[in-house]
């Protein structure tokens, strides 16, 4: 029986999307089945990112409405035969996507993949509670600016509400000039805010860009500092007790963390 | 206390002789300062009645807090009104000087909140909250007693909610948004937290000072003389 673990954030653009397909796809690259769920109706862009646009004939609404089955609306990735889509609806209404719907279509996918991995909307209103729903698990992914962490914050108290005990924090975008400066909350401040486990920290790295408008997730080009941060975010997810990178040339920027690695 | 306050709602109005409030710690009687006694007895005695003739009435039991307002009750006076009340009502005269001071009076048990008041949660009770944890931005705490908070406060406290001046906030790191005491909100400091060393934030007057936790001792002391002083105890 797998596994769903939601990628939720509260706060918009800091890379829910982002995550989902590195994470999804690096767990494939693990070997791992998995099944990328996007829930962002209306705004969908897993889809982009993973370059599986053109593909799609259904929809998870449809799934959820009895328009479609769900291997009908499930896509398979370009690369892997165990990495797949559900991609959400463009044009359709948000309500469509029901809580009910949700669990259905989770506990259908659990027992075929190792990993579900759903990729929450923005907010948290409907589209959050609906993607937070079928989760056993949650990522929580914050980038190093207050409004971030203040957002993420509010959102690991919703999804104690939610029966999904205890969160794994992935910052994403750090910057370890501006760390340093003074001018970005560091890690340990935004680990010691939030009081969770870290699953990982991500540098802001214009290869994610470069990658998404290519719709090639970037933990597929070994040679760029995201990838390698997103395959150690996987592994630990695995269990494998990975240490954090150094993402300084200065040793032991970051050794301080050793204590506070959460390992899913 | 849905009793108490059913009594308060039923049975009093505007421009009465006696009008019953619902506190905390029971009922209050508050007499009117024109009337006669012989008139406020017989106000009382209209009043409790039904709680007579149900027996063991809902009153029974319940602690009753007379305020005079500017008028002086004679021992005799006294006597009388705590009779009808105690007669009539069954109720527990604990005082002739208006409503307790709430710290005194305190009765309820603190409730110990454990773990991380997060982002849009709300911690409320009436008595003193500890939360061991932290109060992170946004996140509220809200007591009719002290908030005490064993990590960082960086949210919202509000100590005294129900009017108790003397109530305080306290924190291990002190760097909350606004700290509110009594009806006195202030923002916080613009200083970093000395940290790692308790604070806490008192009303001095109308101000809100901040000092080391070792001096709560000092500052009950010197807040317990000051009623002292400005009340006319109890008889
Ligand atoms: N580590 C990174 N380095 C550089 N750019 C990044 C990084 N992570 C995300 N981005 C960029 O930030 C933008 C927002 O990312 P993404 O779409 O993943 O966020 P999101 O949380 O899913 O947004 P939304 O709330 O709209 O769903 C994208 O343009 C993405 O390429
Ligand atoms: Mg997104």
């Amino acid at each position: 029986m797998g596994e769903a673990i939601v990628v939720t954030s509260g706060k918009g653009g800091v890379g829910k999307t982002t995550s989902s397909a590195n994470i999804g796809t690096a767990l494939a690259l693990m070997g791992k089945k998995v099944c990328m769920v996007d829930t962002d109706i209306g705004l969908r862009n897993l889809d982009v990112v993973m370059g599986l646009e053109n593909r799609i004939l259904f929809d998870i609404v449809d799934v959820a409405t009895g328009q479609a089955r769900l291997e009908q609306a499930m896509i398979k990735d370009k690369r892997f035969d165990h990495l797949f889509l559900l991609p959400a609806a463009q044009t359709k209404d948000k309500l469509a996507l029901s809580v009910d719907a949700m669990h259905k279509i989770v506990r259908l996918l659990k027992p075929q993949f190792d990993f579900v991995l759903i990729d929450c909307p923005a907010g948290i209103e409907h589209g959050f509670r609906v993607a937070v729903s079928a989760a056993d698990q949650a990522i929580v992914v914050t980038t190093p600016e207050q409004a971030a962490v203040r957002d993420a914050d509010r959102v690991i108290g919703l999804l104690e509400k939610e029966q999904i005990p205890s969160p794994k924090l992935v910052i994403n975008r750090i910057r370890p000039s501006m760390v340093r400066s003074g001018d970005m909350l560091d890690i340990d401040d935004i680990v010691g805010i939030l009081s969770l486990d870290l699953l990982g920290i991500v540098p802001d790295d214009e290869h994610v860009i470069k990658a998404a408008n290519q719709g090639e997730p970037t933990v597929l080009r070994p040679d760029s500092r995201a990838s390698i941060a997103y395959r150690n975010i996987a592994r630990r997810i695995l269990g494998e007790p990975v240490p954090l990178m150094n993402l300084d040339e200065e040793a032991g920027f970051f050794r301080k963390m050793w204590k506070r690695i959460g390992l899913g | 206390m849905g009793k108490v306050a059913r009594l308060a709602r039923e049975r009093s109005a505007p421009g009465q002789l006696v009008t019953i409030r619902g506190i905390r710690n029971g009922l209050l009687f508050v007499l009117a300062e024109d009337a006669t006694i012989a008139e406020l007895i017989d106000e009382l005695e209209r009043l409790l009645q039904g709680s007579e003739r149900e027996g063991v009435g809902e009153t029974a039991g319940v602690t009753a807090y007379v305020d005079p307002g500017a008028r002086r009750l004679t021992d005799d006076e006294c006597d009388l009104l705590r009779g009808i009340l105690t007669g009539k009502g069954n109720l527990v005269v604990k005082g002739f000087a208006g409503p307790p001071a709430a710290l005194e009076e305190s009765v309820k048990q603190p409730y110990i909140y454990k773990g991380t008041v997060r982002s849009g949660q709300v911690i409320e009770h009436d008595g003193d909250v500890v939360v061991v944890g932290d109060v992170n931005a946004g996140g509220r705490v809200i007591a009719a007693g002290d908030v005490v908070v064993m990590g960082h406060l960086r949210g919202f406290a509000q100590a005294g909610a129900a009017g108790d001046a003397a109530a305080v906030v306290a924190a291990v790191y002190f760097e909350p948004l606004q700290v509110s005491i009594g009806d006195v909100t202030r923002r916080a400091p613009e200083r970093p937290s000395r940290g790692a060393e308790m604070e806490f934030a008192y009303l001095e007057g109308a101000d809100m000072a901040v000092e080391r936790m070792a001096m709560l001792g000092q500052h009950r002391a010197r807040s317990a003389a000051r009623r002292a002083r400005h009340s006319p105890g109890e008889r």
